[in-house]
Order: structure tokens, then sequence, then C-alpha cells
């Protein structure tokens, strides 16, 4: 310190203000600690003159002091509670119009124009802070905290990200972490019960499956991955297994743990993508590394144990029996043909030789079976590069021995500054996955074993005489469990590899444009190899002990049908775009700009080799048996521009703009392009000085969203508008036009209905070619409004925050038949469908959550529920006969989907009962009626049951419920975390059919719990014995058509139909991380296992007929969902 | 953005070529191979109600729904549904009006458009070429008109393309129905017009093609449609109430009898006697002889045109698979669905000409009659039974069809039988003889003969045909000489030609092993029994019931009338130690077949099938049928 210094006094040394430093510290310590310090420029203010001070020099000048600005720089870092930089702070000096923003790395400086002031830090998502500015303090840092709410997060939104807070669409988003709480196979899976808006049903759970879910029960969603649309087809083959080439799969077979976010658009924000966006966008962005992050390497796995949630239990051969003789007496046979009085007697003791009960369930499934997942990734960066490596495998076994499934997953995310402002970077993915089954005949390989279930007869042995050296010729040997094994029946497997690359480009300039190209390139194969073996089965003869393999007319028993084929699908999906981002902000004004370019294309092929094979032993295909070669092919192509303006005021009001001029190669070269435009507006409430005045930090955050926009649906032919039936089996989506149908020309050879027949003429294989039906060209995409008002809150510091919609989707345009032109039908053809009519979606749907801290209790609990149902608005000029057909078949402004059958409104208690019955419940006289069947309900007081007495009974079948619901809680105390996930439905129904209706279907056993609770009469040979009731009504095996299953007009009662209601425990899950005092020693930054549970406890309304609630085959006999315990680990190492 | 700027160079990225689609007009047009492929694909879409196959069409348009159905060979009285999941075929409480209904008009808007683009592209196509391809076409349209005309009665004649243009003024696309018989005129001289001009045949070898249309094919379809015309003209009229419509769509004026039934006899003679064709006579024995002259595919002069397959080529069905007798089966599954009645099997007389009626009692009822071989109760039957069905210990590929329902034990204290019938199939009694044979027949058990009786006619004798791997090739005959003889017969007859219609009649009885002229005074019932035996399961019965107007009477809905419901033939093993004329004999027992739970109802209703709302509606000049 010079002498000049000395001229003052330690007083006026006090009223010096040091104002300007280039260094972290205030000058007044340097002056006392730090001398060493370089170019420190001292200014003191004395009297009116200025000294500067160069401490370094030793030099000081005097200014006068009006030639210097008077301010005061204050610097610092802006982090939050992880001490991770937060940019975009508004800092600003109270009371003036000071203000200034953090920049990427926390980092701001403001100037104070006076001596003192209040700094105010404010950022969406954190509370906000203010801080006095002492004298002489120059680096001000702070730290915010949080708000318990998710303002802050950046959420996926179409071509960008945007801040949760600022979004105006209905976005909802999910992160990985909640993602990975339920240990699915298939990402879809554990999206059920997070997301409001979203709906799920999971009909077939075999290993690799995932549910099927809707936005807002919209239809099938298009699927984005990492900025790329993939294909909305969906398929399964008839040997069950995806056809692997829509996004919807792609997402599915992802490794779960390399999904960073999801998001899903489900109202205008949608319309970005188009004429594929009016079901909802799902957009799936995988994980990255960090620049200048040190390296991370986790592990984790689980390992779990499987069993069914729910399937129906076979009668025993006691109950067998008797049914069997019951149905003969009721169907006014002799019982004792069937079996002898002594026959029943010793099925019922079960004691004799020859005399026991099979149990097929346990015959064909196994418990407690495995299903384990390991996965490793590395991420990190360095200041120019980042990284994210993952390498994961996934293995499920089936219930059933012998089946199984299992996926290999690869992520490789690179990014890289090649020179300033430009980036490179590479996604890439890869898959292999495999599906091994047991080659049984007949295509889905699921199918016969758990028919076997119910098709077996429990008195029949699966080896015969018991001797598992010989498979028993039992009464249908194709369903024989014994069978069911790779070395008796042959094996197939079904093998995906799939490699999927994006490669990115982007160029930054300085004056906030940045450029973008990315080009995508899918390559999906699917390698399909099955032989189905010829193997005999035996009959044994207990007069001479032997076992016999064929009959004694000669034919072989056992299977002598062997079959084999291999096919390959090789799907090439493309996609490029260009994309252009500006933003800017002028004071309080912030725009935002997008534009891009895009189009994609796909191709699949398809090629089948089938052969007989001549033996078992011979492992490859050969020419000379070969009898059947299929080449197929199919193409989708689509190009579109896209074009998105955000502007916002001060943070509070919010305005984005958007359209897309699309096109599809399904249309006619005139009807392919059009454009969908979308608004979207939010007002933050919370950010008005009345809000923030009258601000008890009660409300902390309110915004009003309004949002609309149009969309497309390549749609080509109505949606289940055939009036005689009366399923309703309707999918929301609608099925494609068929591609080309705008092309006249001739089909060939094909399998289609339409497709040309080849004919044998003078034994010879005529291919055949058929004219094609008019040319489709006045068809076009349906169009769709949607509409959505929406709601965010958060209330107490976001302790509690909300979020509710209330939306429409409608649709207009839908194809249907201009039917007041009537071509005659003698034309030959029938008129191309138009764009006519017209539905809406209609619904609501909100989630809350609460999370808050109680000491060492850091807990967090969510609701959130959807309602949405299709409303059929107008159809193309209806008309009806009469007011019954009105009323039966309208379909004019009036929900969609209603299943009209019976109601039963009691049984025929006796055979008096049936005699002095006054309304003909069968329309034959009640001729065909027993005590026990059910009393039709005659609505219209006719006397007769006919279709006219069919009322509402309930909702769609097999598709998504009307209304979803979810609970989640989450719960951390120390090292323990204990999260719960409920997931549940109501308004959809389910109909029993063949196997859970018809007893002895398909010439089997019926569930247990049927034989437990029937109409019968106490002795099955005394006709005139007396009747015991009971819930299900008398047995007559076969008789399918009887009005108790079949009611004149219609199938459906309300005896068979159940409208399913549930509640399920989806997740269950207890983790403990272990201290850091432990794991520090163990070289680990953390160390957490846990134990999870999936379906554990159900509440529903069907567990009477042991189904799981999600299933919609009306036979039960379906792969129903996995009640799964497993144990897992996290390890991050250091 | 190189490779995106690459992928621009297309044209036009929308526009795609479909790989899978000829869209090329002229080329097909111009190419008799491609033209061929176009008769292939007609030949192939011509209904019948029967068949090997099904094509069920319904969800694409309900009026091609019911182009080919072999199921339907269950649903009339010459067989019942043994299978599974379908026993709503053995439970009509009544026919519905709209069964039979076809309104094809996708076929006929297909063959006009051909012979206009044949006309219209067709440049480089020789003359000789033109008039051939046009005429197989006027075949397959008339063939197709015939198929209409005995379902609905007098349909619109549409023999040029209608086009709409579009201006929503339809109205003169609209025709009315012609009148039944101007139908059948049409098909009569179509085919007077086309019969010299079609190829397919060869005189110096006397071959004529049997899947494609030739001069005989189309006299084939003459005689039979001329028979019905026929018919229709003279019984319909002899119902109490005839069933007709003012403008004649449905009814033919009785003095046109006369004239279609020369025009059928002349155009069956014309076939008979060409040369090209023979009744088919190759094999001794005269049950599989008869088997062969409707299944054989090669050296058989008999068959006229057949729908057929090939499995080399993948083109196949699995009619075998499902039909097969359950005991013989090659795969694990189906087998049986369609099993024969005693009803049938009874309508084969024997061979010294009495009634076929089979003799499972002594004549004073007071016991069984005693078999030594369950084959013995058909032993001297008209052959043609041994040819069309596989009765209880009949052989078939080489195997013998064990049919057995069970046991018969004498109880000596009660003085009679206690009936012991298994719970499965293939099984054993305690004495460790059969019980319940393997191929049934079983009261309760699913795809396994309920009757008693399985199908021979049109079950592949291949080895492994009956497995769903291999399937069968085995035809469908649309014509053949058998039938050509009959409607010769019956023309004649109804012209009183006796002699003549004698001639052809014991021609097929002699082969089948009845006596020369064994035929000694003629009947229209004879005759209608005749084409019944002969013809079972070729898609005749249910066309001649309606035509002789006789099918409300046979059907009547009656439980009470044994030809309405179909009936079983149960064969049992006598257990009776110590009665050697009758222990270990076969027994019969005749019975209602178990599962048949509702009789035939043919109503006055069904004569004409009602005509779709859907028609209606499109146009206005068509009227109802009656009843309707």
């Amino acid at each position: 310190m010079g002498s000049q210094f000395k001229l003052l006094n330690k007083t006026a040394m006090k009223n010096c203000l040091p104002l300007w430093v280039n260094a972290s510290s205030p000058s007044y310590r340097v002056s006392r600690y730090s001398p060493g310090i370089l170019q420190v420029l001292l200014v003191m203010i004395v009297m009116n003159f200025t000294f500067i001070y160069d401490v370094t020099a030793g030099v000081t000048s005097e200014i006068p002091i009006k030639k210097i600005p008077f301010f005061r720089p204050i610097t610092g870092k802006i982090t939050n509670s992880k001490n991770e930089p937060v940019s975009g702070v508004s800092v600003k000096v109270k009371e003036t119009k000071t203000g200034t923003t953090s920049n990427e790395n926390g980092d701001y400086s403001i100037n104070i124009p006076n001596a003192t002031g209040i700094l105010t830090f404010s950022h969406i998502g954190y509370a906000d802070k203010q801080i006095e500015v002492a004298s002489y303090t120059t680096v001000i840092n702070v730290r915010l905290e949080e708000n318990q709410s998710t303002l802050n997060d950046v959420v996926v939104v179409g071509y960008g990200t945007q801040k949760k807070a600022t979004i105006t669409g209905a976005v909802s988003s999910l992160k990985s972490e909640d993602l990975m709480r339920t240990p699915a196979v298939a990402a879809t899976s554990a999206l059920v019960g997070k997301i409001p808006g979203i709906t799920a049903r999971s009909t077939d759970n075999r290993p690799g499956n995932g549910t099927s879910i809707q936005i807002r029960n919209l239809g099938a969603p298009l699927y984005v991955i990492d900025g790329v649309p993939y294909s909305t087809s969906e398929g399964a083959t008839s040997f069950g297994f995806n056809t692997g080439i829509s996004g919807q799969n792609l997402f599915n077979q992802l490794g779960l743990e390399d999904i960073e976010s999801i998001s899903i658009l489900k109202d205008a924000s949608a319309a970005v993508y188009g004429l594929r966006a009016s079901n909802g966008v799902v957009l799936v962005t995988t994980k990255k590394g960090k620049r200048g992050e040190t390296s991370n390497f986790n592990l984790s796995g689980y390992y779990g144990l499987q069993n069914f949630t729910r399937f129906n239990k076979p009668g025993n051969a006691a109950q067998y029996v008797r049914g069997r003789l019951e149905s003969e007496q009721n169907l006014g046979r002799s019982p004792s043909l069937l079996y002898t009085k002594e026959q029943l007697a010793k099925w019922e003791a079960g004691t004799d030789k020859g005399y026991k009960s099979y149990n097929y369930f346990d015959m064909v499934t196994r418990p407690n079976v495995p299903q384990y997942y390991i996965s490793a990734n590395a991420s990190g960066g360095s200041q120019k590069s980042n990284y994210y490596f993952s390498i994961s495998h996934v293995d499920q076994d089936a219930i059933i021995k012998d089946y199984k499934f299992d996926r290999t997953n690869i992520q490789a995310n690179l990014n890289a500054t090649v020179f300033k402002g430009m980036q490179i970077g590479a996604q890439i993915s890869g898959r292999l996955q495999k599906h091994h089954n047991v080659g049984v005949p007949g295509l889905d390989d699921y199918t016969n074993p758990l028919l076997s279930i119910s098709s077996m007869w429990p008195t029949e042995s699966p080896y015969a005489n018991d001797n598992i050296k010989y498979i028993n010729q039992t009464h249908n040997i194709n369903v024989n469990p014994a069978t069911y094994k790779n070395d008796v029946t042959g094996y197939v497997d079904e093998m995906y590899r799939s490699m999927n690359v994006n490669l990115t480009a982007q160029y930054d300039t300085k004056f906030g444009l940045t450029l973008k190209g990315l080009y995508s390139y899918n390559y999906t194969n699917e390698d399909f190899d099955g032989f189905e073996y010829t193997y005999n089965a035996y009959i044994y003869d207990p007069i001479t002990d032997s076992y016999n393999n064929r009959s004694a007319a000669g034919a072989l028993y056992g299977n002598q049908n062997p079959w084999r084929e291999k096919h390959k699908r090789n799907i090439f999906a493309r996609f490029a775009q260009i994309q252009a981002n500006y933003s800017k902000q002028f004071g309080d004004h912030s725009f935002s700009a997008v534009a891009a370019y895009e189009r994609s294309d796909n191709e699949n092929s398809y090629f089948l080799v089938h052969t007989i094979p001549p033996n078992n032993t011979i492992p490859t295909q050969l020419f000379s048996n070969q009898d059947v070669l299929i080449d197929d092919w199919s193409t989708e192509a689509r190009a579109g521009y896209v074009g998105r303006l955000n502007y916002s005021y001060a943070g509070k009001y919010l305005l984005e703009v958007l359209g897309r001029y699309d096109g599809s190669y399904l249309y006619a070269p005139g009807s392919r392009w059009g454009f969908f435009p979308g608004i979207s507006a939010g007002w933050r409430i919370s950010e008005e000085p009345f809000m923030k005045r009258s601000g008890n930090g009660f409300i902390t955050d309110l915004k009003l969203r309004a949002s609309y926009g149009e969309t497309g649906s390549e749609i080509g032919y109505p949606i289940s508008q055939n009036r005689s039936v009366n399923t309703n089996l309707y999918t929301a989506g609608g099925s494609a036009p068929d591609p080309f149908s705008y092309l006249p020309g001739y089909t060939f050879a094909g399998t289609g209905v339409d497709d040309g027949r080849s004919a044998v003429l003078d034994g010879n294989y005529v291919i055949g070619l058929r004219p094609r039906g008019l040319p489709i060209t006045n068809l076009s995409w349906v169009k769709n409004q949607s509409k959505n008002i929406g709601i965010d809150i958060g209330v107490l510091n976001g302790k509690i925050s909300g979020q509710f919609d209330v939306f429409e989707r409608k649709r207009s345009g839908l194809p249907a038949a201009r039917y007041d032109v009537l071509v005659p039908s003698e034309v030959g053809y029938t008129l191309p469908n138009e764009n006519l009519t017209s539905d809406a979606t209609r619904g609501v749907e909100g989630m809350i959550t609460y999370s808050n801290k109680a000491g060492a209790f850091d807990y967090a609990v969510a609701a959130n529920g959807t309602f949405a149902r299709r409303r059929d608005l107008q159809p193309y000029k209806p008309r009806f006969g009469n007011a019954w057909d009105e009323y039966r078949n309208s379909t004019v402004d009036r929900w969609s989907s209603i299943n009209w059958g019976y109601h039963v409104i009691g049984r025929f208690e006796s055979l008096q009962d049936i005699e002095s019955y006054k309304i003909d419940n069968d329309n034959q006289g009640n001729r065909s009626q027993l005590p026990g069947d059910f009393k039709y309900e005659d609505v219209n007081g006719d006397k007769i049951i006919n279709a006219l007495d069919q009322r509402p009974i309930g909702y769609a079948e097999g598709t998504q419920p009307y209304v979803s619901f979810g609970f989640n809680g989450r719960v951390a105390y120390r090292s323990f975390t204990l999260s719960v996930d409920f997931a549940g439905a109501n308004m959809q129904s389910y109909f029993r059919d063949n196997e859970l209706k018809y007893p002895f279907q398909n010439n089997g056993n019926s569930p247990a719990y049927m034989f437990e609770d029937h109409w019968r009469r106490v002795d099955p040979y005394d006709p005139g014995s007396a009747w015991v009731g009971g819930t299900y009504p008398a047995f007559r095996k076969d008789l399918t058509t009887h009005v108790n299953y079949n009611p004149i007009g219609g199938s459906r009662s309300d005896f068979w139909l159940t409208n399913v209601h549930y509640l399920r425990l989806k997740n269950l899950e207890l983790g403990y991380n272990f201290p850091k005092s432990l794991i520090d020693r163990m070289g680990l930054a953390r160390f957490r296992v846990y134990v999870n549970g999936t379906n554990l406890i159900s509440f529903d309304n069907v567990k009477e007929f042991q189904i799981d609630p999600e299933i919609s085959l009306g036979s039960g006999l379906i792969y129903p969902q996995q009640r799964l315990v497993n144990f897992g680990f996290n390890v991050s190492f250091k | 953005m190189i490779l995106l700027s690459a992928a621009s160079c297309r044209k036009d990225w929308l526009d795609r070529k479909p790989r899978n689609i000829i869209t090329e007009g002229s080329t097909t047009w111009n190419d008799p191979v491609l033209i061929l492929g176009v008769l292939a694909d007609y030949y192939d879409r011509l209904p019948t109600d029967m068949g090997l196959v099904d094509i069920d069409h319904s969800s694409v348009d309900a009026n091609q729904d019911r182009q080919a159905q072999w199921r339907n060979m269950a649903d009339y009285d010459d067989a019942m549904w043994s299978g599974a999941g379908q026993d709503a075929r053995n439970n009509y409480t009544s026919y519905p009006f709209d069964r039979w209904r076809i309104w094809n008009y996708g076929l006929i808007r297909d063959i006009n458009l051909a012979l206009e683009n044949i006309e219209k592209y067709g440049t480089t196509l020789t003359a000789t070429q033109k008039i051939q391809f046009s005429a197989e076409l006027r075949f397959l349209r008339a063939l197709d008109y015939f198929e209409m005309v005995k379902r609905m009665g007098g349909v619109p004649l549409i023999t040029k393309q209608l086009l709409y243009d579009y201006s929503g003024e339809p109205a003169s696309l609209q025709s009315p129905r012609a009148k039944e018989s101007e139908i059948y005129d049409f098909i009569g001289s179509e085919m007077d017009a086309i019969k010299d001009q079609l190829g397919n045949s060869n005189a110096a070898t006397t071959i004529a093609s049997t899947t494609r249309a030739n001069k005989y094919t189309a006299l084939a379809l003459k005689s039979r449609a001329m028979l019905y015309a026929g018919s229709l003209a003279r019984y319909n009229n002899l119902m109490a109430t005839p069933i007709t419509t003012l403008g004649g769509e449905v009814g033919i004026s009785a003095s046109r009898a006369q004239d279609y039934y020369a025009k059928s006899l002349a155009a069956s003679k014309e076939i008979i006697n060409s040369g090209f064709y023979s009744l088919y006579k190759s094999n001794s024995n005269l049950g599989e002889n008869f088997y062969e002259a409707v299944s054989k595919k090669s050296g058989n002069k008999e068959v006229i045109l057949a729908w057929d397959y090939l499995s080399a080529k993948n083109k196949r069905h699995g009619f075998s698979y499902d039909n097969i007798a359950r005991g013989i089966r090659e795969d694990n599954l189906s087998s049986s669905n369609i099993a024969p009645s005693l009803n049938l099997v009874e309508s084969y007389d024997y061979l010294d000409g009495s009634a076929g009626t089979l003799k499972t009692r002594t004549p004073d009822n007071t016991d069984y009659i005693y078999y030594t071989n369950t084959t013995d109760i058909f032993a001297n039957k008209d052959a043609r039974l041994y040819g069309t069905v596989i009765y209880p210990g009949a052989p078939f590929k080489g195997f013998t069809v064990q049919i057995q329902a069970g046991v018969l034990v004498w109880n000596a204290a009660a003085n009679s039988y206690t009936t012991v019938e298994g719970t499965d199939l293939g099984s054993n009694y305690t004495d460790g003889k059969a019980l319940t044979a393997a191929s049934g027949p079983h009261r309760s058990i699913l795809e396994v003969s309920n009757t008693g009786f399985y199908l021979r006619k049109y079950i592949d004798p291949g080895v492994n045909t009956s497995t769903r791997g291999i399937q069968s090739d085995m035809w469908w005959v649309r014509f053949r000489l058998g039938e050509v003889y009959l409607n010769a017969s019956e023309a004649a007859f109804e012209l009183s030609q006796t002699t003549d219609a004698m001639l052809y009649i014991n021609a097929l009885r002699e082969r089948a092993g009845f006596a020369a002229n064994s035929m000694k005074a003629l009947t229209i019932e004879k005759i209608q029994n005749e084409r019944r035996v002969e013809l079972a399961f070729e898609d005749h019965r249910i066309w001649d019931l309606k035509r002789w107007r006789i099918a409300d009477k046979v059907w009547n809905g009656s439980t009470s009338n044994p030809d309405a419901m179909v009936s079983a033939l149960y064969p049992y093993r006598v257990i009776r130690p110590g009665d050697p004329a009758r222990d270990g004999k076969y027994v019969f027992i005749k019975m209602v077949a178990p599962r048949i739970r509702a009789p035939r109802f043919f109503q006055l209703g069904n004569y004409y099938s009602s005509i779709d709302q859907v028609v209606l509606n499109n146009n206005p000049k068509i009227v109802r049928n009656p009843f309707h």
C-alpha cells in the first residue's frame, strides 16, 4: 500500500468506496491483506475528486468526478442446491430499472447505480431471493433454493425445448427416474399411471410385449425418437410377433435406461407434426453426457420372479365328469351312456387306478419364473465433447417352459464441437432381440399352451399310463402339454436386429441463429426360423401292457404334420431434416422461431420360404421340399415444411404460432398436401405485479393456457360404422387407406380379398390378374381440430402443484359413403368413400402433486386422472326407418361405442315357472329353457324377447378405458426410499366368451368356479330330481346357440358383459442408499439396492372370473400381466 | 445435408411406384399371358354353394360373401356338422331368407370391362385370340348369371360396363330386374352364340380342357340351365299357389316347359354324342371306380369342367384336413366335420333294385340283426354308396375305418342289453376289445362323426394330404358327364321320351353295379333319387329340390318327418357269452343324430332369396321377391 493512503485517515478511508476492481476481492481487503494482486485499481472519491490509484504501479491520478460514470459493479455466480450453475436467472436492483440475467455458467454481473441497494434474484422454479449489497461488497454468489415444483424443468417439445413454465400447450413429461421405477421390458408399460392423459391397457403380456397406450383415447400416437418420427403402422404377424416397423415398437425396444425423458404432446402442440399428429405425439429423448463433467460409470440390474396375476383354474376330474353327466341329462340324452354311476363314484373318489385327476394349469405353467436385467453406462464430457455409452440386457422367461425373450441394447450418443459454433453428433442405437417359442403346430405358439389348460380333460393323462417316455394320445393331442418341448414339437426362433443411426450437425451463429441438420437411417431385420417336428403319441393297452403308436386301423398317432418356415423382413427407414432456429431478446420481448424442412420414407420387404421337411433331423431347408415362397413389399413416404414462432413478453404473456405444410404418399397428387396450423397462448398470472404484491407466497405459480391446432389423420375407412355390428370393437385410429388406391390398374396373385386370384388352368398354375376398383382420387386425410384449455398452478412455493386440462379433438371429413347418391349395386363397384362425417373426442384430465419435507422425511404424493371419450357428431345425412331405428342406430351427436344388449332380470326358478312364464324368452315358446336360465327384460312389453329389447349395457370392448387414473407416492427417510404407484381404470367393458362362457367349450374342460356354482339337478341320472341353484346356468355342452349365451337378436347380456373397473398396485419399491461413509471406502459414488413388486394387489370386479382386469380376450386364454417381485441395485463409480 | 440434397434429386418425393400392382392397361390387354391371368381370376371367382374351400368376403362386400362354402354341405339332409364351433348348422330353426343370396355384379362388371378392354386396347391381338377370349368371358358371365338366377330369380341383365360420371344423377344406370325366363334365355342364346367360338378342345384327339370352357362346357351349362328353366316352368305352376311376381321376375309360364326341356335334351345329347366324353369306367372295383370318376384328374373323360388345384404351386385347400375320417387323420387337429347322414345312405338302393333302407332289426322287430362285420349291412348296395361315403369298416387310404359306438352287454337277468359307450375314442372295453372305435361315432365329442359315416367323395387319397402342412389339390367338379346323363334322362322323361330317359339313367346305374336295364319304369321320384345318389355333395341337391318345388315338403320343419331330421346309424359290438350266434357280432341302431336339435325347415320364402336392402335402396326399379 503506497504512501498516498497516508493522506487519508481512517475515517476518510471509510468514506472511500472501492468501486472498480478487476480481481475478485474487495480492494479494502487487498490493501490490507493481499498486496500482491496485480492491476488493482482503486478509485476513491474524496470530496469532489476522484483518485484513481494503481496499486501495482503505485500511481495515483486525479480526475474530476463527472468524468467517470458513477456505478458499482457486482459479480457473482448463481448455483442451485446441487451446486450446479443456473442460467437465465433474472437479477434486478430493486426499485430500479437495472437488471440482467445469468449466463450459461451461472455468472452474472450488474452495476448498482447507488452506493447501496437490494439485489433480487428470480428464476422460474426457484424461490425468489433478495440480498442487500453491503458496502465494499463486489462479489455476491447466490445459491437459489428450488421450488418444489418442476417449473424449471426443460421439456422437450416438437423441434426444440422449452421451460415447463413457459409452455403453452398441453404437454406432460416424464423423466428417467420415474420411468425406471417400473421394471418393464417394454417402455410403454413403464408409462402406465404416471402421466395424465395417457390411457393404457395391457391385453397380452407375453414376454417382450408392451402395453397399448393412447393419448387421451385418440388412437395410436406418433412416436418421435430423438427428433425422428417413425411409422405409425402397427401390426403383429400371425405368430403374435410385432412386425417391428413402427415407432411404438422402436420405443418399446429401446433400452429403458437409455431414455432420458419422454414428452407427451396432447393438443395443438402436436400440430407441428402435421398429418400424423392427430392422436398426439410421444417424444422420446435418449441420454447424453454433460460437457465438463467428470466421467460417470453406472451399473444397475435386477433379478425378479414372475407369476401370472390371474388365470382361471380348470375343474378337476370329479367336477368335470359330473358336469358332463349333467349336460347329457339337460340335453335329453342318457347320462349313463357316458359314465355309469359306478364310474362317477370312482372319479369322485379319485383313488382307483385310472381315476386320477390331472391339473393342467400346473402342467402348463411354472411358478416363480425369472426375469433379469443388467445395464452399464458411461457418460461424461470434456469442454468440447460429450458422450454417453450404454449396454444393457434384459432376459424374460415365460411362465410356460421353453419360451423366452431376451434383448440386448447398445446406445452411443456423441457430440463434439469441431470449431467454434459447430457441433456434430451421432446417436447410435442397436438392438438384438430374440423370442424363442416351442414350435407348436398352428401359428401363434402361445395359443395352444393356454388353450391346453382349458381344453385338456382332467380325466386324461399327458403320458400314456403316466409313463413319461410315452406321450399320451389324448382326446386332442394337439393340446397335450407333454408335447410342448423343444425336442418334441420343435422350435420357433424370431430374431430382430436393428440399428438406428442419427447424424446431426449444428452451427450456432453469433447473432442467435442456429442451423441444424439431421439424417437418420434405421435398419431393422427380422429373421424367423421355425421348425415343427412330427412326433408320435401312444395309447397304453393294459391287457398286453403295450404302448401303441398307431390305431388299430393303422394310422399313426401324434402329429404327422411337419412344418418348416424361414422368413425375413427388412425395413429401411430414412429421415432427413434441416432446421433453422433463431431466438432473440429485446428487453422484455423475447422471440424465437423455428423453420424446418423434412422428408422421410421407408421400405419394408418380406421374404418367406416354406418347406415340408422330410424328417426332423435335416437342419436346413432344401429346395426339393419347398412349397411356398412369398415376396412382399410396401413403402411409405412423406415430406413436410415446419414453422413455429414463439413470443413472450416479460415471461408473462406467452404466444406460440405454428404451422406445417405436410404431404403424404397415400393420396392422389392433387390432394396430397395440407396445411396444419396451430396457435397457443399462455398467461402467467403469477408473474403479474398484483399477484406478486398480494403474494403471501401462497400461490407461487399460476398459468392459464389455451390452444387450438389442426392436424391430419391418414384414415381411409370409416371406423366401425357397420350398424349391424353390436360389438363396437372400435379402434380410435381407424385404418390407413390402401397405398396406391388412387391409381388404376391390376392386382395379381395376392392374398387379399381384392387381389387377383390365381387358378390352375389345363394343369398349369396361372397367375391371376384382377382389375382394381375405381381409383380413389377424391379422398384425403381426415381433418382434426384440437382445442385445449388448461391451468397450471403452484401453491405454497410449489409444494402443491397442479395441472388441469379440458380438451376436445374434433375430426371432420371421416371417410364414409355418400349414400344419397345411390349408384345401383349392379354397376359392380361401390363409390369410394369421401371425407364426410365427423366426431369428437372430449375429456378432462388433471394431476396434482404435493411434496414436502418433515424432519428427515421427504415425501411426495401425486394423483392424476383422465376421462376421454369419443362422441359421434354428424354422420353424413342420417336417415332412419322409424323411431326405434333412430334410437338404436343413430350416431348423431351421441357417445360412441355404446354396448347394446339385454338385461338379465332373473332366473327361471322351476319348471313350473318356465311353464307359466308369459314372455317368450327364446322365440320357441320357452321350449329350450331349464331352471336357472336367464330371464331377459322385455323392455318394450311385447311379450317376446328380441333385438328390440336391447338397451345400452356397457362401453367399448377391447380398447382403452374411458377413465384412467393413477396415484403415486414417494417417501424418503434417511437412506430409505419407498415409492408406490397405483393405476386404475373405469368405463370399459369385458365380454366373457367361449371358454369363460360355454361349458366344455372346444370339447374341453371349464373353469372350476363354473362347476362349483351352477344350476343342476341333485342327481344327474334322475331327471325328476330337484334343482339346485347357482350362478351359472345349467350345462348344455356345445349348445352355443342357446339363448342363455346368444339371446335372440344379439349376443350381449349384462350377465356375460362386465363393466370393468380396477385399481391396481402397479408398483411398490423400497430402496436403500448405502451411506456415504461406507461407499466412500468402497470407491463408489452411489450404491443403492431395492426390492420391487409389480402388480401385487388389484381391487376390481372381475376377480370372480379369475382374469386379469386388463385383458380383452373373451375366453380369458391370453397371457396376462405378471406379478413380478424383483431385487435390484444401482451402483455409480467415482 | 448432402444426403438430403441427393435425395431431393427425385422428381416428386411422394410419387412412389408400387411393386405390387400393374398400373398399365394397354400392356395387359395386348398380352395373351396376362389376359389368361385375368381369366384365371374370373374362373377362380365363380360362385358355388359348396366347393372345397371357404371364401367369405362378407366383411368387404356383403353381396359376394357366399362364393364358396364347403361347410354348407352340412346344412341339408345329406350330412350334418360334426366338427367344433358351428353347432348352429345342426340347429337351424329355419333357413333364413337371405340364405343363398348373391348379387355379385362385381364379377359381371369385371367381365364386361374385360370384354370392352380387349376390343379397346387389344390392338396387337389376333382376331382369333380376341374371339376366343371374348367367348370364354361370355361363358363366365353366363355361368355367373346362372348362379344368380337360380338363387334370386330374374336379375338385371347387365352386359356393358356401367360407368358413373359423378354427376350425382345415377338414375340412368338403373335397370329393372329381367324376367326369370329372360335370364335363362340369355344363358341359352349366349351358349349358342359362343359354343363354336370356344377353343380348348381338340377334335383330332377328342380331348377337351377340363378347366377352361370349351364347346361342350358351354353345352353343359346350357343343358343344366335349360333343365332348370323347364322344371321351373313346370313345377312352379303345379304348386297350390305358384310363386310369381307380376313382372315375371319370378315365375316362368308353364307353356315354356317343353321348349326348355327340348333345348336341354338337345344340348345334353350333343355332349354325349360328341365323342369327347365317356363315363369313367377304369376300375373294376365299382365303388372305387365311382370315387375316381369324380376325383381322378388324369385319364378321366367324364369331367367337363372342374375348379382345379395344384399342390406343387401352393394352390391347395384343407378340405381333406377338415373332413377325413377321425381315426385315420394325419394331422392332430380337425377332421370329420361333414358327416354324411343315414338319410343319404339309405337312399342308395340295393343292387337287386330294392329300396335302400338298412336292415337293422328282424322283420318282426323283436331283435337286432346280427352282422359278423360292420360292412355286412352294406353288402349289395349301389356302388356309389361306397364311392361317396365311408361307412363302418370301409377301407380308405389302405386303412380300415373302424366305426363302433360302443358295446351292447347282455344282461340275462333283465333279458335285455345294457348299452355301454366310451368317454373317449379308441377306447377298449373291459374285455380288451374295442369299446368306442377310433373313428367313433360319438354322441357328444366334437370332430368325430356324429352320424356313423364319413365323407369319401373329395377326400384326397394321397399321403399326408389331410395335414395342414401338405393339404390337398383335389379338384371341385362343376360339370361332369354323369350329370349330363341325368339331365338328358330327366328332360327326355319330361318330354315323354321315356325309352331314352331310361337309357341314360340305366347307363349310370349299370356303372354302379346294377344289371343292365335295371330300371324298367321311370317316375320323377326315381329320377330325383338318382340325382341325389349320383350327385351327392356336388352342389345339386338344394337346387334340384328348389326347381322341383319339393324343398318345402321334404324339409318341412317337422320333427316327426324323418326326411327333415338328420339321422345316424350307430354300430355296437354285442357281448353275449354263450350265444355264439350273437356274441361278438355287430348290431346297428338308427337314431336322430344326437347333435341335431332342430329339423330342416325350408319355407316358401326360401325358394327365392331375399334381395339385400342396400341393393333395393340403390335401385328403386328392383322389386322384392315374394314373401319378403
